[in-house]
Formats: C-alpha cells, sequence, structure tokens
C-alpha cells in the first residue's frame, strides 16, 4: 500500500473511533436529558402552585389591611366628631361664664331695688312719708333699673353672637359676614379659657373686609390656632399676645395669626399638619387639631394655610381665603 | 516570559489521543522545554499511558491534572472523551507541583502539608495555587480548609476532579501517577500577572423556607419537617439532584450563595450540601435556564479580562460547573462560543467540567467552594 493511503486509512479509523465514542456517548446523554426534563416539568409545576398559594395568601393579606385601614378611618372620624364636641363644650362653658357677670349684677341690682321699695312700703303704711324718702327712692329705681336693663341687654347681645358662633360650629352653613367681627366673636367666646391678666388678644384688620364662607369652619380654625397658643406656646406665668391681622389682597383674604410664646422647632416644624403628631401626649393632645385645621382650611374653606416659626420668637399661621367660596 | 502551549484531541484511543496533543504542544514550543502542565481527561482513557508518553516527552515536567465531565480549549471547544494538555514555560515563573495521597483520612493536614512541600521548592514569592482535587471520599470544604491554612491570602483556584456523572470514582494526575483521593497542587510564584472572574447563572424560584435544624454542613430539618421532604415535594419523590441547589439567604441577608446536594440519608431525612449553612438562614430551590447559564459564563470572563492588570494575559484557564453542561445538554459549546466572543482577542486556553470550582469571592477575597459557577483565571507574564 502506498503511504498515502495509508495516511488516509490511518485517518478514517480515528474518525470511525470518534464517531462511535460520540454516540455511545449522546445516548447517555439523551436519556440523561429527558430524566431532567421530567424532573425540570415537575418542578416548575410545583413552583405554580407555590406561586397559586402565595397569591392566595396576599389576596387575604391585602383584603385584611383593607379592612384594618376602613376601621382606622372610621376611628379617626369618630376622633375628629370627639374634637367637635368637645370645642362645642368649651364654648357652653364660654357662654355661661360671660353671662354669669351681667345676669349676676342684675340679680343684685333687683335685689338692692326691691329691699328699698319694701321699706318704701312699710313708710307708706305708717303714715310717715316724707317727700325726700320718696325722692330718694326714686333716684335709686331710677338708677338700678337703667342698670338692669344695661346689664340684661349685655347679656342678650351676649347669648345673640353665642348663638352665632354655636350655630356656626354645629352646622356649616355659608353665609356673608364680617371677618374681623366674627373673630372678635370667637375671641370672646374662648375668653374663659385664658387668663386676661396673662393673655392679650388683638384683632387688627379692616371692619369692612367681608366674606362668604363658613363661620363654623372658620371658628374651628381659629378655636385650634389659639387654644394651641396657650397649651403649647407659654409656660405658666409667661404673659403672651395673640394677635390677628386681617388683610386683602385682590381676591384673597389674608389672615394672619401669630403668639410670642415659645416656637416650634423646625425638625418638627414639618410635621404639625399630619394626623395624630403631638407633643402633648402625656397632657391628653391627641395631635388631630392641626389636622383638622388643615382639612378644613384647604377643603371646606378651599384656602392655603402656612406656618413659619423661631424657638423663642413665637409662630406665624398663615391662611389665604378666597372672599367667597363656591 | 511566560510561553503557553496547548493540545487537545477527541481520539478515544489513549495512545493516539497523547500523540496528538503532545505534537500540538511540540509544534508550538519548537524546541523550549516545558515547566510545567496541567492535564484534563476523559474518565474512559488509559490515564498511566497518557502520562508515561507525557513524561517521556518531556522529562521532569511538574504536571497536575485530574478527570473531567467535560473538557474545554481554545483548539477543539467544547468536547467530551477528549484530552487536554496545557504546558507552561517562563524563566522567571517557577511551578511546583505536589500531592497529597489518602486525603480522606485527615483532609485538612494532608492538603496543608501537599502545599507545603511544595512551597519549599520554592524561591521566588508566591503568585497563585491550581488544584484538581478529590470531590467524592471526602468534603472539598475541609481540604480547601487545609490549602488556605498553608497558603493565607494567597488564591487558590481549580475544580474537583469528575466522573462524568457517574460518581463512583474520580482520578487525580501527578506527575506519572494515576491516584483517587488525592489532592494535586500545582504553586507559581514569580513574576506573573493574573485576575479572574466568577459568576452563576442560577436563580432562586419557588416557596422560601427556614432551615430549622442544621449541623455545619448537613441539613435535618427545613421549616419544621425532615430536610428531605423539601427535596421530594419538589422532585417528585426522587432523591435531591445536585442541578438543583439551594440557593441560602444567611439571616438578614439578600445576597445568596448556592449549595448542592451531595448525599442524603433516608433514615433521618436528612441532606448533606456541599458547604456549611449558617443557622436559621433562609433557603429556595434554584433553577437555571441556558440563557441564564451562558450569560453568567460571559460575565465571568468580562470580569476577568477587565481586571487583568497587565497589557494582555498569555492564556486562560476554566474550571466550569458540570451542572451547567448538564443544563446547556447539546448547547454546551455555547458556553465556549460566549467566552470567546466576550474576550477582546482569540486566547490559548482549556479548561474542564468540574464537581465543584475554586476560586476567591470577588468581594472578600476569601477562596470559596463554589457550586455551579463558571470561574475563568487570566495569567500572563509581568
Ligand atoms: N402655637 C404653637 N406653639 C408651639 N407649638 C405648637 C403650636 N401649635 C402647635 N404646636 C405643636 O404642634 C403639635 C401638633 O398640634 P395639634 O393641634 O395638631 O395637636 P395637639 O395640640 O398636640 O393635640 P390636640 O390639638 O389634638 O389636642 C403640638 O403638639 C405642638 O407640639
Ligand atoms: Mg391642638
Amino acid at each position: 500500500m502506498s503511504p498515502k493511503f495509508e495516511l488516509e486509512i490511518k485517518q478514517l479509523n480515528k474518525e470511525i473511533r470518534i464517531l462511535k465514542k460520540k454516540l455511545e456517548r449522546s445516548e447517555v446523554d439523551r436519556a440523561r436529558l429527558e430524566a431532567t426534563n421530567r424532573s425540570k416539568e415537575f418542578l416548575l409545576k410545583r413552583v405554580i402552585c407555590d406561586l397559586q398559594e402565595y397569591q392566595s395568601i396576599l389576596e387575604k393579606k391585602s383584603s385584611d389591611l383593607e379592612q384594618a385601614f376602613n376601621e382606622l378611618t372610621k376611628m379617626k372620624d369618630k376622633l375628629v366628631e370627639t374634637e367637635k364636641m368637645a370645642a362645642l363644650g368649651s364654648l357652653v362653658a364660654g357662654v355661661a361664664h360671660e353671662i354669669s357677670t351681667p345676669v349676676g349684677t342684675s340679680v343684685t341690682l333687683a335685689s338692692t331695688l326691691m329691699d328699698e321699695t319694701r321699706s318704701l312700703m312699710m313708710t307708706v303704711k305708717t303714715g310717715q312719708l316724707k317727700r325726700s324718702t320718696l325722692n330718694n327712692y326714686l333716684d335709686i329705681a331710677k338708677e338700678s333699673t337703667n342698670l338692669i336693663l344695661n346689664n340684661l341687654n349685655r347679656a342678650g347681645e351676649l347669648v345673640q353672637s353665642f348663638k352665632q358662633v354655636a350655630v356656626d360650629q354645629s352646622s356649616l352653613e355659608q353665609r356673608t359676614f364680617s371677618v374681623k367681627h366674627y373673630l372678635e366673636e370667637v375671641a370672646i367666646s374662648l375668653s374663659p379659657q385664658f387668663r386676661k391678666d396673662l393673655h392679650t388678644v388683638t384683632i387688627e384688620g379692616n371692619d369692612a373686609i367681608a366674606i362668604h364662607s363658613y363661620p363654623g369652619a372658620l371658628a374651628q380654625v381659629v378655636t385650634n390656632l389659639m387654644t394651641n397658643s396657650l397649651i403649647h406656646g407659654y409656660s405658666q406665668q409667661a404673659k403672651g399676645h395673640l394677635r390677628f391681622d386681617v388683610t386683602k389682597y385682590n381676591d384673597q383674604i389674608v389672615i394672619q395669626y401669630r403668639d410670642d410664646g415659645c416656637g416650634i422647632p423646625t425638625q418638627i416644624l414639618e410635621k404639625i399638619f399630619e394626623p395624630f403628631f403631638t407633643t402633648a401626649r402625656e397632657k391628653g393632645g391627641s395631635g388631630l387639631g392641626l389636622h383638622i385645621t388643615y382639612n378644613l382650611v384647604t377643603q371646606k374653606l378651599q384656602g392655603r394655610i402656612a406656618v413659619q416659626s423661631e424657638v423663642g420668637k413665637g409662630t406665624l399661621f398663615t391662611i389665604e381665603l378666597p372672599t367667597s367660596v363656591t | 516570559m511566560l510561553k503557553v502551549a496547548i493540545g487537545h484531541s477527541s481520539d478515544p484511543d489513549s495512545l493516539e489521543a497523547v500523540k496528538e496533543v503532545i505534537q500540538q504542544c511540540q509544534s508550538t514550543l519548537a524546541d523550549q522545554t516545558p515547566q510545567a502542565g496541567l492535564l484534563f481527561a476523559a474518565i474512559d482513557f488509559d490515564h498511566h499511558l497518557i502520562l508515561q508518553q507525557i513524561n517521556e516527552a518531556f522529562p521532569k515536567i511538574e504536571l497536575i491534572g485530574g478527570t473531567t465531565d467535560g473538557e474545554i480549549s481554545s483548539v477543539l471547544e467544547f468536547q467530551q472523551d477528549s484530552l487536554t494538555l496545557m504546558l507552561f514555560c517562563a524563566d522567571d515563573i517557577e511551578f511546583r507541583a505536589s500531592i497529597g495521597r489518602n486525603v480522606s483520612q485527615n483532609p485538612e493536614a494532608i492538603a496543608r502539608q501537599a502545599v507545603e512541600t511544595a512551597k519549599h521548592r520554592l524561591t521566588l514569592p508566591i503568585q497563585l495555587c491550581i488544584t484538581v482535587p478529590e470531590s467524592l471520599t471526602t468534603s472539598t470544604v475541609s481540604i480547601l480548609q487545609g490549602l488556605k491554612a498553608a497558603l493565607g491570602t494567597i488564591p487558590i483556584f481549580g475544580g474537583a476532579a469528575a466522573d462524568q456523572w457517574q460518581y463512583k470514582r474520580t482520578y487525580q494526575f501527578f506527575n506519572t501517577e494515576v491516584l483517587s483521593d488525592a489532592v494535586p497542587v500545582l504553586l507559581v510564584a514569580g513574576k506573573l500577572f493574573f485576575s479572574y472572574g466568577v459568576a452563576g447563572g442560577w436563580r432562586p424560584i419557588g416557596k422560601r423556607s427556614l432551615i430549622t435544624k442544621v449541623n455545619k454542613n448537613i441539613i435535618y430539618e427545613i421549616d419544621g419537617k425532615p430536610a428531605l421532604d423539601f427535596y421530594h415535594y419538589y422532585l417528585n419523590n426522587s432523591a435531591p439532584d445536585a442541578v438543583y441547589p439551594l440557593a441560602v439567604f444567611p439571616p438578614g441577608q439578600e445576597q445568596f450563595f448556592l449549595r448542592g446536594s451531595v448525599g442524603h440519608d433516608l433514615e433521618r431525612g436528612s441532606i448533606t450540601v456541599s458547604g456549611d449553612i449558617p443557622e436559621h438562614s433562609v433557603v429556595q430551590i434554584t433553577d437555571a435556564s441556558i440563557d441564564d447559564v451562558v450569560m453568567a459564563s460571559q460575565t465571568a470572563s468580562t470580569e476577568a479580562w477587565a481586571k487583568y492588570p497587565g497589557q494582555a494575559p498569555d492564556a486562560a484557564i476554566f474550571f466550569s460547573c458540570a451542572w451547567r453542561r448538564h443544563i446547556l445538554g447539546t448547547r454546551a459549546n455555547e458556553e465556549y462560543q460566549a467566552i470567546a466572543h466576550s474576550s477582546k482577542q482569540v486566547i490559548t486556553g482549556c479548561g474542564f467540567y468540574t464537581y465543584g470550582e475554586i476560586a476567591p469571592l470577588s468581594d472578600t477575597g476569601q477562596t470559596f467552594f463554589h457550586n455551579t459557577t463558571f470561574v475563568t483565571l487570566l495569567i500572563g507574564s509581568q
């Protein structure tokens, strides 16, 4: 055989060896791959079952969460309601306190007048009535009836303004009113809550600035802001000055309310409108006051509220309201 | 200067194959004498004959290697039932091979001794260690601990010898010896640059379960039930399969590592895995697709190239998990294609499919016994 053929045969033999080996190997490999495919299929089915199980667990969890959320919302609404009732309660206390002064004065005056009348009648019975005695009685009677009338008028006025606030507070009706006057009325209704010898309240601005809005909501806003100043702003003996400035720019009414209390540290300033944020939980604060205030201003009153504060100097709330709600 | 030669033959005839491989190497080397070599061979060859032939061609060569579950090289790319040999020549790089025998008797001490023996014969500073240890007779993790004890922070690379998925007997090579239950090591010292990349491609799927009872690498209970139940649930009551390793999330961690099952106890319901597992770890079964596997190999290669400190490496050595080949099936060559395309140039390289890869973790630099990963090691002269 020629060497050329020999080489070729050698080469062909090698190729046959390789092919035979490959065939053997591929039989083994095929069987293994089939087994792998079977187990893979089973594994994937299992994983799909796992996923379905998880899905139903997740669905249950999310419905539980939804329920919990609904309960919380209900609880929050309830708390808001309670807060409203508390505001109404303090109003009633205010009414009682304010009215007791003129009514009490009237009672004293009336009983003095009754005493004088009784002794005049006795004198008349004995027939020794002197002209001077009669004149004296008439003077007293005139003065005291005058005073009684004044006091009762004052009481009547108070009842009237309280009635207004009370009605506004419970029912949310819209009407047109003078912002400044209304603030005065609310401030008076709150006056029993603070000592007049410690704190002063001023309300600045043009009487003529009128707004068509929900007075009850505004009363609640102002009540919350003032009570916050009194509770959080001042230590026991500190004298405070609470001040409202009412101004009008174009169609916006701006109420600036400031106190000169302790102020609010920067790191909590952005949280104060959050529901349940309070630094006075142990004193019974619920942390809802400013949250409600915020909602009332932005929703019911269709305005905006912002806060600025400096520790040691005081706090300023700026409320912008449209002259007329829609 | 490092010179690397490579030979690869798929001839099932041992003598013909080794002759072909030697011839390929000699044509690259011209008349240079190689100092050291790595030999990766399929299980069916006559390994004694092969080693003798190599030793006759290159007397005094420092050679290590082992049996495989598939071989890869830049000559024939992916092959099964083949033989690949890589030879090194360099005057400023030292190579020293050594062997730890009967390693199962005391894996840590014997592995450590093997390194010490090779170290004594080195004069230059050690750069790295390559090993192809036994994995069926003893814990590769323990062998690795012994190697680490002797090497300190010097990185170790390699793969556990394999036997084409028969799980009966693997062989390790040391010069002219064919051994089992042994750990051959090759220390490389001197003016060598190297870099590496490691990537997996397996993803956790299915339920997250809690390991409730574990002792080192033996898991007794998962979710309060026998650990075997966990595998039975997913694998239709068949035995734990290494192709589906566990993803292990150590307590409080988002990162996982993989642990394949290496044995189980039907009576106790326990599973023995390829490395220790921290208590209270969360585990998940894993799966890999062909694309995941190929992508990951590319990632490992790209990472190694990106980190290479010198101009350009002279050679690449690959260790890829046998389970990857299993997933790849008839598309096994795609893994080699992916790394070949991801590198900047065609580079002399060889490697094999292992029963567990050894390489440092990329974040801590601690050498780790991996499963299901692809390791690329690039080397070149400084
Ligand atoms: N004028 C102010 N000066 C200082 N701190 C204030 C002032 N107004 C509000 N704060 C702070 O803002 C927090 C939140 O106020 P908010 O009215 O929402 O809740 P509260 O007053 O604590 O409780 P609640 O009003 O529900 O009884 C208060 O706890 C307080 O720390
Ligand atoms: Mg409050």
